[in-house]
């Protein structure tokens, strides 16, 4: 009875809420909060990432990476590949949406199987496909004389970037088709009956009504895409490590490299950690602004029943 | 329960014993010796009474970037590796002193630091051109004449003439990609070439030139030459897209007659029942004779001062004056080792092709190490890769490679 009336008082009940909170906040701040504000401190220091001497240096950092043509690329690159996969994966994802919420034979195993990829994690996949584009592609297409297949996509600068969108499209379409599903299940079924009663054919249907009703399903898979496609890592790492070279303000940069290999890179790779801590400050704040806007446009489009 | 709590209090209580003597982790950088690795670890940890636990990054992926996360994230190695004075600079606070320590008398290849014996060294290593000898002996090449580049070009053509006679897809076997992760053959182990070929062990001078900004010009054009003739008789598809394995797969299955990699290969031309004889030929890229392979300790295992030391030494001493520290690094991981009490010789051919030129002192340093981080394979490497895939010439080769070494007094 004690015990009950402890946790029955408004005040006690606030505390014990509180006290569950606590592991989660801590563990927040422990690997978020506190490495982040490092990280900017870090950033305006001269630090090599293991020798414990550092210096404070100003703005230097911020002052150098700008005029870096390989970050300058990594940044042209990686909003080349973010604009490119976001259409890539949402227009192939919607399509598998309403492929599998029709009433085609075998929709659920197409459901199951769009899904699949999505389970292998990203190294293995770049790993894989790698093979795929560096040895299995070249072979059918010299077997069977198609020029342009017979050289690899992921040792052409120029097409480099068109792979590791086929290979996240491959991956990520699946997970993003799920939301669609459940977006176009959620919408009632009377309304597309009323529709196609009046006439209206199935992609009039799906213009008109569909696609306004799934706005906020668009807004989250455009958010996910989107921020996902930024901070796009694993599988530029196994698929092609920033290959090939190509040349870039006169100097030679890795046509492939986006922005989270570069910071990797330029902290790791050349021994720069302060100078990575920068690039990833700017990287947050490009992220943050460029996420916001998208949300806020987005959201004006919902529409309620 | 009673029962079960003591037993698991017992169970505790045992193994707390067996662990009194604290494990060790090593973080090493071969890959091709992981396997050897840990078996004799795994044998040594059952006579020592601790655990000896192998962690190995390296190959394709990049062994520096994983050490710096290793000590990032607070698991600091007991034994890890560092490939000269760049690594140990980095280092160089955690680093203990093991002067006077039992092996250090057997060897004349330790990292001294002034007058302390900082590193011990892993084995000795070579690279050259492997070639293949039937191939060149169908081709009625003597592989004693290449000792300058003129003789190679003559075997170049000769043997590219040849090509369908002998079932060659191409010359030579090189790679040069990034994405395979292959930039180290050519912006490390190639670029050395031009650092070394040529002088004396103990000379210096080409690289402390190139840590300054600056190039040989007639040398250094010499090398260009060489680079872009090695490159004309290399399969393109190869040179881009080619990991490790496919390098390795040409030469063995006799598609190639050159082979432009170290004796660490050894171990996977073993696995793959390799039937031919082979050596090594110089890297000879001027005009003049040059008569020697390029061999060194090309990396030092180095013991955490902050881990468990003495734990750490004893895992060193016993590798360096045991028998079954012996066998593991001649005949299990086919190496050459940098000790004078190891009376093995090694099976593997091409370790024994280093042996020879080690023994007739005919041998070239490694300098390329002294480079800055990232700057080999990284920055270099991209210039590399640009001539490979036939976006620029020879001449444009060159000064982009000028231009890039003009930049390392600012890195």
């Amino acid at each position: 009875m004690e015990k009950q009336k402890f946790f029955s008082g408004r005040r006690e009940r606030k505390i014990t809420e509180t006290l569950f909170l606590v592991p989660t906040v801590l563990a927040f701040i422990m690997v978020i909060i506190v490495p982040f504000i490092i990280g900017i401190y870090y950033s305006f220091t001269d630090w090599d990432g293991v020798n414990a001497a550092k210096n404070l240096v100003g703005l230097s950092n911020y002052t150098t990476i700008f005029t870096e043509p390989a970050f300058l690329h990594a940044f042209l690159v990686t909003l080349e590949f973010t604009v490119l996969n976001v259409i890539a994966v949402n227009v192939v994802a919607f399509l598998m949406a309403l492929l599998v919420t029709s009433q085609v034979k075998g929709r659920n195993l197409y459901r199951a199987g769009f899904f699949v990829p999505n389970l292998i994690g990203g190294i293995v996949l770049g790993s894989i496909w790698q093979f795929i584009f560096a040895s299995i592609l070249p072979g059918v297409g010299k077997a069977v004389g198609w020029g342009w297949l017979s050289s690899s996509m992921i040792t052409n600068a120029k097409t480099v970037v068109g792979a590791m969108v086929t290979v996240n499209t491959w991956q990520y379409a699946g997970y993003i088709m799920m939301i669609y599903v459940a977006s176009i299940q959620g919408i009632s079924q009377q309304v597309m009956e009323a529709a196609s009663v009046d006439g209206a054919t199935y992609w009039v249907r799906v213009r008109k009504i569909l696609i306004p009703l799934m706005a906020n399903a668009f807004t989250i898979s455009l958010f996910l895409t989107l921020t996902n496609s930024f901070k796009m890592y694993d599988v530029n790492l196994a698929l092609t490590n920033g290959g090939p070279v190509a040349m870039f303000m006169k100097t030679p940069v890795q046509a492939s490299e986006l922005l989270a290999l570069n910071i990797y890179n330029t902290a790791f790779k050349y021994s720069k950690m302060a100078q990575g801590q920068a690039k990833a400050v700017v990287f947050f704040v490009v992220l943050v602004v460029v996420s916001l806007i998208q949300v806020s446009i987005n959201k004006s489009k919902e529409v309620e029943m | 329960m009673k029962k079960i709590l003591v037993l698991v209090l017992a169970l505790v209580m045992a193994l707390s014993a067996v662990s009194a003597l604290a494990d060790i982790t090593i973080v090493q950088n071969k890959v091709e010796i992981d396997a050897a690795l840990q078996e004799y670890a795994a044998e040594f940890s059952k006579e020592a009474g601790y655990n000896v636990k192998v962690i190995t990054a390296g190959g394709s992926s990049d062994y520096n970037t994983a050490l710096k996360a290793e000590f990032a994230s607070g698991k600091e190695p007991d034994i890890f590796v560092i490939e000269g004075p760049t690594g140990y600079e980095l280092y160089k606070d955690k680093i203990a002193d093991m002067t006077g320590d039992e092996w250090t008398q057997y060897t004349t290849a330790a990292y001294m630091d002034g007058d302390k014996v900082v590193g011990f060294p892993v084995s000795v290593e070579g690279y050259g051109m492997a070639y293949n000898a039937d191939i060149l002996a169908k081709a009625e090449i003597d592989p004693a004449t290449l000792t300058n580049v003129d003789a190679y070009k003559a075997a170049f053509e000769k043997l590219d003439s040849m090509k369908d006679e002998l079932g060659l897809d191409a010359v030579v076997s090189m790679v040069a990609g990034t994405a395979p992760g292959m930039t180290w053959v050519t912006g490390l182990h190639n670029f050395n070439v031009y650092l070394t070929v040529g002088l004396d062990r103990n000379d210096t001078s080409i690289i402390d030139q190139v840590l300054a900004g600056e190039v040989d010009e007639e040398r250094f054009h010499a090398y260009c030459e060489y680079v872009a003739l090695i490159f004309q008789y290399s399969d393109p598809e190869m040179l881009l897209n080619g990991t490790q394995d496919m390098q390795l797969a040409a030469f063995a299955n006799g598609k190639t007659a050159f082979y432009h990699q170290g004796n660490w290969m050894d171990p996977n031309i073993v696995a793959l029942n390799v039937d031919f004889p082979m050596a090594y030929a110089p890297h000879a890229f001027l005009h003049e004779d040059t008569d020697g392979i390029l061999v060194n300790a090309p990396s030092w295992y180095v013991v955490n001062a902050n881990g468990n030391v003495e734990q750490a030494v004893d895992f060193l001493n016993a590798l360096a004056t045991t028998e079954l520290g012996h066998d593991y690094m001649v005949n299990k991981a086919s190496m050459v080792p940098a000790f004078t009490n190891v009376t093995l010789e090694p099976a593997t051919p091409l370790s024994k092709s280093v042996m020879e030129w080690n023994a007739a002192g005919k041998t070239y340093s490694w300098q390329q190490y002294k480079l800055p981080d990232g700057f080999g394979m990284g920055t270099l490497g991209a210039i590399y890769e640009l001539l490979a895939s036939g976006a620029i010439d020879e001449p444009t080769f060159e000064q982009m490679m000028k231009d890039a070494i003009a930049t390392i007094p600012t890195l």
